[in-house]
């Protein structure tokens, strides 16, 4: 005789500890299995994209920091890149060593709070503040390069807002022994403990049909064998003159997520280790730009890897000061879309895993 | 103790055991109180923080005034909720962990009821605290309270055959359940204490103890990344501080328990060292006890539900009858 | 349970670790120079250009000029000049615009109030806000990247 059960409707969100912001989701559980999950976003919609119809181009790289609060960096690049491809601008050569060592900076501080956060969504308290130590070293290295730690602001178009002050290289280059110190740590004290891994295997598994199919990027589509990194498939800014690996996985599922964001940050540091090393002695870090600047008329849109997967902005240029249309392809938002598929059929327990393990910022999934 | 409790009951001794269990409790709040400061330090520390220190010197009165605001605090019970069962849960919770106090010996003469069948007393009365956590879910009206409710009571009952079966073994090398006997019977030296002779049993103990306590990595009932608080979620002010003393209290009666069974009670672990009073290496051995918990907690991510039930049923009660099993052998075989 | 045990180990040893945190309300924090923190408006140097005005992104800054008291000389001369630090998000742009740093950024941040109205700072307040003021400026954005 089967047992009666009845459904229960639970609403996750859209204040809930493991929702990383305003995210709410609406689950069916028949006992403690989902089966069914429907995600409900815009709680921190803004409308940048159409604010920045009304904005001019230097006005909306403050609105980009608030996009993926965790990276702003890659975003302001990706508005400035957009616009630098458009108008044809050739920026100088140390602000392109710049901007890459404070994007990778930035993929390291965003995959480090992922980590910690993900962490605690697991129920482990310490990771959290360990990372969160780290990523403040980089957030310093910041506040002193631009004076701020979240919204930096830093990049314009034709260049970048501040010249490294005097040390900060060095600063730069001490951090990358510390780092891989410290990554060693996490591993010792998270990789190999018994129940973070028997949490993880298997859980929220796809294959790579399903992530194309989806739309995926980032790490969420290469967990699944596929490699695609548009830092190497697409080589941006200076990235061509780095080595670096792109890490894949096959499994597919949570625990290969983890493992290759912590191996995103060894990857980076590898880069940052370089920029260091070639980092032009002196130069401008600002190109030579009109005091207004007016993209010709005509369409463009770009691609970079952000660190939570491929962040597209594409902008429809009238000849005017102000952008007719400007659309950002967000990561998270189209990594989000596979959640329910991902859902269906799981134990509760499991969603805090998936959710988790996918990596979304809200402000960059409402924009 | 001893005397006392051979005496007839008469006015004298009805108020002696009044006064020692109205002791014992301010005993126990104080222990509360400076557990949940000693708990966030510890973790702050490991943190890389400094933990509380803003109330009192070096943070000392910290959970007072915790524990003060929540006294002040307005007392909510939500409009749907079960009003009777909802009062009477966080009670149903606290009594039981104060009561299995009783039977724990602290030295060979302070010491409060000196039950025969100790051992059994304190798991049969713990047991009924899982009641008022499936009441207090249940009665608040709210899913992630029942949720959490409902874990809680899988967990603590599934839980709760592994522990009585892993002290089994203890029971049978001492040849009693009083507790006090148990504890004789470690005398001269750590390696007569039961951890060593019992090393299965205990490391089975420990996982079970654990999870009675729900507490990290067994602290399902309230993951607040997923239940938001679990069954106490509804519950504030100073109901909620009865569950929350509820909790601390049998951290300390778990820490004894652990301390008798298995790590010798009083007894110094060399004799020549037995000038040191009982006491003070109860409390030793008790304080690492509880530090063990803290540094746990701040080590562990949480286990999921189902492999809780699976670990329970599946690894954790067939190595229980095997150490069962074992002990039997091997006293049958050497005695 | 090998990485059990080596978790232990690793938060054990770093439970003696020399603590990171500040001591912050009790002493203050240091901010690099760069910082951005509330600005600090000085009247005199202010031609009343609303460039500040026209730059800010989210149109937090309201200004009104006058005409110069010295009739002998032209211009205006700044009336009244208030940021509502509601909406402010000290992006720095106004600074960045500023021909003749009338607009600065200093290194104060505390900017938390019992009142929302208390955000809404004037002209006389900014003028007194004049501690900390940051020593670089938005020269160094000169085309070319140059340093004046």
């Amino acid at each position: 005789m089967a047992v009666r059960t009845e459904e229960l409707l639970l609403n996750v969100g859209p204040q809930h500890p493991s929702t990383h912001g305003v995210f709410r989701l609406v689950v069916k559980l028949d006992g403690e299995i989902i089966t069914d999950a429907q995600p409900v976003i815009g709680y921190l919609h803004r409308g940048t994209e159409k604010l920045a119809e009304d904005l001019t181009y230097t006005q909306i790289i403050p609105y980009t920091d608030r996009m993926d609060y965790l990276s702003a960096m890659t975003n302001n690049y990706v508005l400035c890149h957009a616009v630098e491809t458009m108008m044809g601008i050739e920026v100088p050569e140390r602000a392109e060593y710049l901007r890459v060592i404070v994007m990778e900076l930035n993929r390291i501080a965003s995959h480090l709070l992922w980590f910690g956060t993900y962490l605690l969504d697991l129920g482990a308290m310490s990771p959290f503040l360990y990372a969160m130590e780290e990523r403040e070293k980089i957030l310093d290295l910041f506040n002193e390069l631009c004076g701020a730690r979240i919204t930096f602001n830093y990049m314009r178009v034709g260049g970048v807002k501040w010249d490294a002050p005097d040390g900060w290289i060095d600063k730069v280059r001490d951090f990358i022994p510390y780092m891989r110190e410290q990554l060693d740590g996490y591993h010792k004290l998270v990789t190999g403990n018994e129940i973070f891994l028997r949490r993880l295997k298997g859980v929220g598994k796809y294959d790579a049909q399903t992530a194309i199919a989806y739309g995926l990027s980032g790490v969420n589509l290469r967990c699944t064998g596929v490699r695609r990194d548009v830092r190497k498939d697409e080589p941006y800014s200076i990235y061509d003159r780095f080595e670096f690996d792109v890490p894949v996985a096959t499994e597919g599922d949570c625990y290969a997520r983890y493992l290759l964001r912590m191996e995103e940050i060894r990857q980076s540091l590898r880069i940052l280790e370089q920029a260091v090393a070639q980092f032009p002695k002196e130069g401008a870090v600002m190109a030579k730009v009109p005091r207004v600047i007016r993209p010709p008329a005509g369409e463009t849109y770009v691609r970079i890897e952000a660190p939570r997967g491929e962040l597209g902005c594409y902008i429809h240029s009238k000849g005017k000061d102000k952008p007719y249309r400007l659309k950002f392809r967000r990561p998270s938002f189209h990594n989000l879309q596979i959640l329910p598929k991902l859902l269906i059929g799981e134990n509760m327990a499991n969603l805090v895993a998936i959710l988790g393990g996918i990596d979304i910022v809200l402000g960059e999934v409402d924009c | 103790m001893a005397h006392w409790l051979s005496q007839p009951l008469s006015w004298t001794t009805a108020a002696v055991f009044l006064a020692s269990a109205v002791a014992m409790l301010l005993v126990v709040l104080l222990f509360v109180t400076y557990a949940i400061y000693f708990e966030r330090k510890v973790i702050g520390w490991i943190q890389l923080r400094r933990g509380p220190n803003r109330v009192g010197p070096y943070g000392l009165l910290q959970s007072v005034a915790d524990v003060l605001k929540l006294l002040v605090k307005e007392d909510v019970i939500p409009d749907r909720a079960d009003r009777t069962l909802f009062i009477l849960a966080p009670v149903i919770a606290f009594v039981p962990a104060f009561a299995v106090l009783a039977v724990l010996p602290f030295t060979e003469t302070l010491h409060f009821a000196d039950l025969g069948v100790g051992l059994l007393y304190y798991v049969a009365v713990s047991g009924i605290t899982t009641l008022g956590i499936l009441l207090g879910g249940w009665a608040s009206n709210n899913k992630y309270a029942l949720l959490g409710g409902m874990r809680s009571v899988a967990q603590m009952i599934s839980y709760e055959i592994p522990l009585v079966i892993s002290v089994i073994g203890v029971v049978l090398l001492a040849g009693s359940l009083n507790l006090k006997e148990i504890v004789a019977a470690q005398s001269g030296g750590f390696w007569n204490w039961f951890f060593l002779k019992q090393i299965l049993g205990f490391a089975v103990f420990v996982v079970a103890a654990l999870a009675e306590l729900n507490r990290t990595p067994f602290d399902l009932p309230e993951a607040e990344s997923e239940l938001v608080a679990g069954y106490h979620v509804e519950y504030s002010g100073f109901r909620f501080a009865f569950f929350m003393l509820a909790e601390y209290v049998y951290v300390f009666a778990m820490s004894a328990l652990a301390t008798v069974l298995f790590l010798g009670g009083w007894h110094p672990p060399i004799e020549s060292l037995g000038f040191v009073p009982g006491l003070v290496w109860f409390a030793l051995k008790f304080a690492f006890c509880v530090f063990f918990l803290f540094w746990l907690r701040a080590t562990m991510p949480r286990v999921r539900v189902d492999q809780l039930m699976t670990f329970a049923w599946k690894v954790l009660l067939p190595l229980a009858l095997l150490n069962l099993f074992l002990t039997a052998l091997v006293k049958e075989l050497v005695a | 349970m090998l990485g059990l045990a080596k978790g232990l180990g690793y938060t054990l040893r770093r439970l003696t670790e020399k603590k990171v945190t500040y001591r912050y309300p009790d002493v203050p924090v240091k901010m690099p120079d760069r910082f951005r923190g509330i600005q600090h408006f000085d009247p005199d140097k202010c031609i009343v250009c609303h460039q500040c005005e026209r730059i800010c992104p989210t149109q937090c800054i309201n200004l009104t000029g006058k005409p110069h008291p010295d009739p002998t000389k032209k211009g205006k001369v700044i009336d009244t000049y208030d940021i509502n630090f509601e909406i402010c998000i000290l992006c720095d742009l106004c600074t960045e615009v500023c021909p003749t740093e009338a607009i600065v950024m200093t290194n104060n941040f505390e900017l938390a109030a019992y009142s929302r109205d208390e955000l809404f700072k004037d002209r006389e307040w900014l003028a007194a806000n004049n501690t900390n003021v940051r020593s670089e400026n938005s020269t160094n954005l000169l085309p070319g990247g140059k340093k004046s």
